[in-house]
């Protein structure tokens, strides 16, 4: 999967079609998509951008098969994470935690997402839980996890929504 | 006190029966002899005597060291069962311990993710249970590949299955612990996990259980193969033993059978020189006695005796000086020097020294020289020491045909062969018996028939020859068949520079007869 992924990533631009994406992302730096993986034996292998919306900010807490799920999150400050706040969830990381407080004192979120310090801890925690979902640099991601489509479009397809912005080295 | 010259012959004739008694005597120990246990031993051990015990010896050592090799590549052979042995139950009890240990290092740190709410650390041990569940599956893998029999390949599938089982159980209950669900987490546990990892630890049980019953079967057949490379060993030694013992005693007797051989030809020669000198040294006696005592009277009795006297007291010198001259050959590296000879000088020397002997014996010598002959190389009072003594045996054992021949030849130098000068000495007397062709050339033999026929003799005149013609780089063979006479040839080197010319044309021997 990742030796598919670079190569177009090499190609992909700024350019895209989505204006939400596009009324965030720098026009002038390059961009990277977000990779969302779940377990491979979840049956799920597509989600709209609402679906994932819910799902990462704790809205829907179970599977189709019925295996709960468990949102996988970087530490705060990493790149993925402000992207998927601010892409996702459209929150800034108080919103998200003050969301997340409030929803499992009320009841109405089961459970906190896991929080990994690297992108190889989220994809071994990916594998390891079946209900589990998260998200990956396209570099990260290897067969031991599953890639969802997004709006029926792969990380690699052209108006793949789920982008983030690279940080040049001056 | 006056004796006549009857009385003198009385008492010479008393004095011979007593050597003859003494011959008897002689004759009867050598009979007593052949009643001796175990003669076919006895002769075996004394040909091994006469010609070298130390055969014996490099025989025994080859046994020993074959003995020897075979006793070693035993031990080796244990040796290399030992250790492979030895290596297979450590290898074995090894992985035997390491797939338990990676069993219950996989479910040990499953139960870890459950100290801590971190999921990095949780992830960590989940990494962890992976790897031991890895090594734990290799190990499972391995036990089937060898797995021998009906029972271990049954209990290698049972381990496989109810491994497989727990790992599932495992895997739920990490996703629990992962997910923050520590209380489903112990119940999936307590539910399947327990009983899934007993059943797992039971097969673990079973696998050592038939390892040890393995290892304990080898362990049989080993201390068996150490009984029987024991067993084989205290053979192996006892049979050493036993061969060391036997060459040592047949060491020993063939030196003792050496010894006594040697002391019985002493004895025999002392006997032997001591009628000799005796015969003359009676008749000299007598002699004087005689003359002393005033009984010979007229001058031609005078004369007589003085015949008598001379006769017998040079056969005495004769004697004597043959013992020196063997007693001075006994140092073979004595070198004898050599000139070339002309063959008549030879011949006419020793016609010269064995007429009279030939001629009072009642003997025809006749004399075969092939003319041209080179010259012999040689030394001149060896060679003729050598001839008188074959034509003295001639003259001793020659029969009632009473003729010898003295031939001398040559034959000419081939490609493997330089030549050589033959003077041979024929009789057609009693000959001698095949069996005792080896040994007439030892110092002091005398054959069983000679002592029956009572024919005197030192037992040295042969093997004096045979050391003079080799003292002078020849040699000394014999054809003789029994009953029909024998012919012994002295072989002499060519002195260098003496080219043959023996053709058919000019080559006519010269003949003569001395009688």
């Amino acid at each position: 999967m990742a030796t598919v992924l670079i190569p177009l990533l090499q190609g992909s631009s700024a350019t895209s079609g989505n204006a939400a994406a596009s009324s965030f992302a720098d026009q002038t730096n390059p961009t990277e998509p977000l990779v969302i993986v779940v377990n491979r034996s979840n049956p799920v292998n597509e989600l709209s951008f609402d679906e994932l919306r819910r799902i990462f900010l704790g809205n829907r807490s179970h599977w189709p098969n019925g295996r709960r799920i468990t949102l996988v999150m970087r530490e705060p400050g990493e790149l993925e994470r402000k992207t998927v706040l601010r892409d996702v969830c459209a929150m800034n990381e108080d919103q998200f935690k003050n969301h997340f407080v409030h929803g499992l004192f009320t009841g109405e979120i089961l459970v906190s997402p896991k929080i990994l310090a690297s992108p190889v801890g989220v994809r071994k925690f990916v594998f390891n839980v079946p209900g589990a979902i998260g998200y990956l640099r396209v570099g990260d991601v290897d067969d031991s996890v599953k890639v969802v489509r997004i709006d029926e479009l792969l990380p690699d397809d052209k108006g793949y929504k789920l982008r983030m912005q690279i940080q040049l080295a001056n | 006190m006056n004796f006549s010259p009857m009385t003198r012959v009385t008492s010479f004739a008393c004095r011979f029966s007593w050597q003859i008694d003494l011959t008897k005597k002689i004759k009867f120990e050598t009979k007593r002899r052949s009643h001796y246990p175990m003669p076919l031993v006895d002769r075996w051990l004394s040909a091994a005597s006469r010609h070298n015990a130390v055969l014996l010896l490099f025989v025994v050592c080859c046994g020993v060291t074959v003995i020897g090799a075979l006793v070693i590549r035993d031990m080796q052979q244990a040796n290399t069962e030992a250790q492979r042995m030895y290596k297979s139950s450590v290898n074995g009890l090894q992985e035997i311990g390491e797939l338990q240990y990676d069993a219950q290092e996989t479910r040990r740190t499953t139960l870890y993710a459950l100290t801590t709410t971190n999921s990095n650390l949780q992830v960590e041990y989940a990494d962890q249970t992976r790897e031991a569940d890895r090594r734990v599956r290799n190990g499972i893998a391995e036990y089937g590949r060898q797995a021998k029999g009906t029972e271990e390949l049954a209990l290698a599938d049972r381990l496989n299955r109810d491994w497989t089982a727990y790992l599932s159980v495992r895997d739920e209950v990490l996703a629990s612990i992962l997910e923050g669900s520590t209380n489903e987490a112990v119940n999936l546990d307590l539910a399947g996990g327990v009983s899934a990892f007993e059943r797992v630890r039971q097969d673990l049980n079973e696998v050592k259980r038939l390892y040890g019953e393995d290892a304990s079967r080898e362990q049989a057949s080993l201390a068996e193969s150490s009984r029987r490379s024991s067993s084989r060993m205290v053979g192996i030694l006892s049979f050493t033993f036993l061969l060391s013992t036997a060459a040592v005693w047949a060491i020993q007797r063939s030196q003792l059978m050496g010894r006594m051989q040697l002391a019985n030809l002493q004895m025999e020669f002392v006997a032997s020189v001591s009628h000799e000198l005796r015969t003359p040294l009676s008749v000299i006696r007598s002699a004087a006695d005689n003359i002393a005592d005033g009984l010979v009277k007229n001058m031609d009795a005078l004369l007589r005796y003085g015949a008598i006297l001379q006769h017998q007291s040079r056969s005495m010198g004769e004697l004597v000086d043959q013992i020196l001259l063997f007693a001075s050959t006994e140092d073979r590296n004595k070198r004898v020097s050599l000139q070339p000879l002309p063959i008549e000088q030879i011949v006419e020397m020793v016609l010269s020294d064995t007429e009279s002997l030939v001629r009072d014996s009642g003997f025809t010598l006749d004399l075969e020289v092939e003319p041209g002959l080179p010259h012999a190389l040689g030394d001149l009072t060896g060679i003729t020491q050598c001839l008188r003594n074959l034509v003295g045996n001639a003259v001793k054992y020659g029969g009632p045909d009473r003729r010898i021949l003295l031939r001398a030849g040559a034959s000419a130098p081939r490609e493997n062969s330089p030549g050589e000068i033959r003077i041979s000495v024929t009789d057609r007397g009693i000959g001698i018996d095949p069996s005792e062709i080896a040994h007439i050339f030892d110092p002091f033999y005398r054959s069983p028939r000679v002592h029956a026929s009572q024919i005197h003799g030192t037992g040295l005149g042969l093997a004096l020859a045979k050391r003079l013609a080799e003292s002078m780089g020849g040699s000394l063979t014999v054809l003789s068949q029994l009953s029909s006479g024998s012919t012994f040839t002295l072989h002499l080197q060519i002195s260098k520079g003496d080219n043959i010319q023996i053709t058919a044309n000019e080559g006519r021997q010269s003949r003569m007869s001395l009688t």
